[in-house]
């Protein structure tokens, strides 16, 4: 297979990994800032896929993507108990 | 690269297809006024994420990449439902 394929991926989803780290630093909006941290390490699982390393891909698919969001979404309800943003 | 099949032709539309839903993804990212916004399109992302996980498993003949794209499948879900559950003081 000669197809450029695998560069384009590669591409596509470092201009995801960059946009999804500015956005978790420069929104406003805590809930937001969690979701595009999100965001990030699921981009990153899809580049470990794409370097062959699917079990570091499931790990931090598991990890960085799903318990990662809802651990900091449970610290923000315990710290902000009243008001949201 | 001679001739291109059926299977080289549909792999390159589906990969243009893919990309051009993760630009459109980021872009309503960026620009969204709302959170619900932002949740909608991490959701987006995260689907078309799958197909390309599913894509690059036929690319490289590996199938055990296919496992990856079911955590996946399961995962997501639940990330979008803690968020939910919070935007609507749960948890």
């Amino acid at each position: 297979m000669e197809l450029p394929v695998l560069t384009l991926v590669t591409i596509v989803l470092c201009i995801g990994i960059l946009v999804g780290g500015l956005l978790a630093v420069m929104l406003e909006s805590h809930v937001a800032a969690i979701i595009s941290a999100g965001l990030c390490s699921l981009f990153a699982s899809v580049v470990y896929v794409a370097l062959a390393a699917p079990d570091v891909a499931m790990t931090e698919a598991s990890i960085g993507s799903g318990l990662s969001t809802m651990i900091f979404l449970y610290a923000l309800r315990k710290t902000r108990s009243g008001e949201d943003s | 690269m001679d001739n291109f099949g059926f299977t080289e032709i549909s792999i390159l539309i589906s990969a243009v297809l893919i990309f051009m839903s993760i630009l459109f993804g980021i872009i309503r990212l960026v620009k969204g006024p709302e959170t619900v916004d932002r949740v909608v399109a991490v959701d987006l992302l995260t689907i078309v994420t799958i197909a390309l996980i599913a894509l690059l498993a036929h690319l490289a003949e590996r199938f055990i990449y296919l496992d990856v794209a079911l955590v996946y499948g399961l995962l997501s879900f639940l990330g979008v439902l803690a968020v939910a559950r919070y935007l609507e003081k749960g948890i």
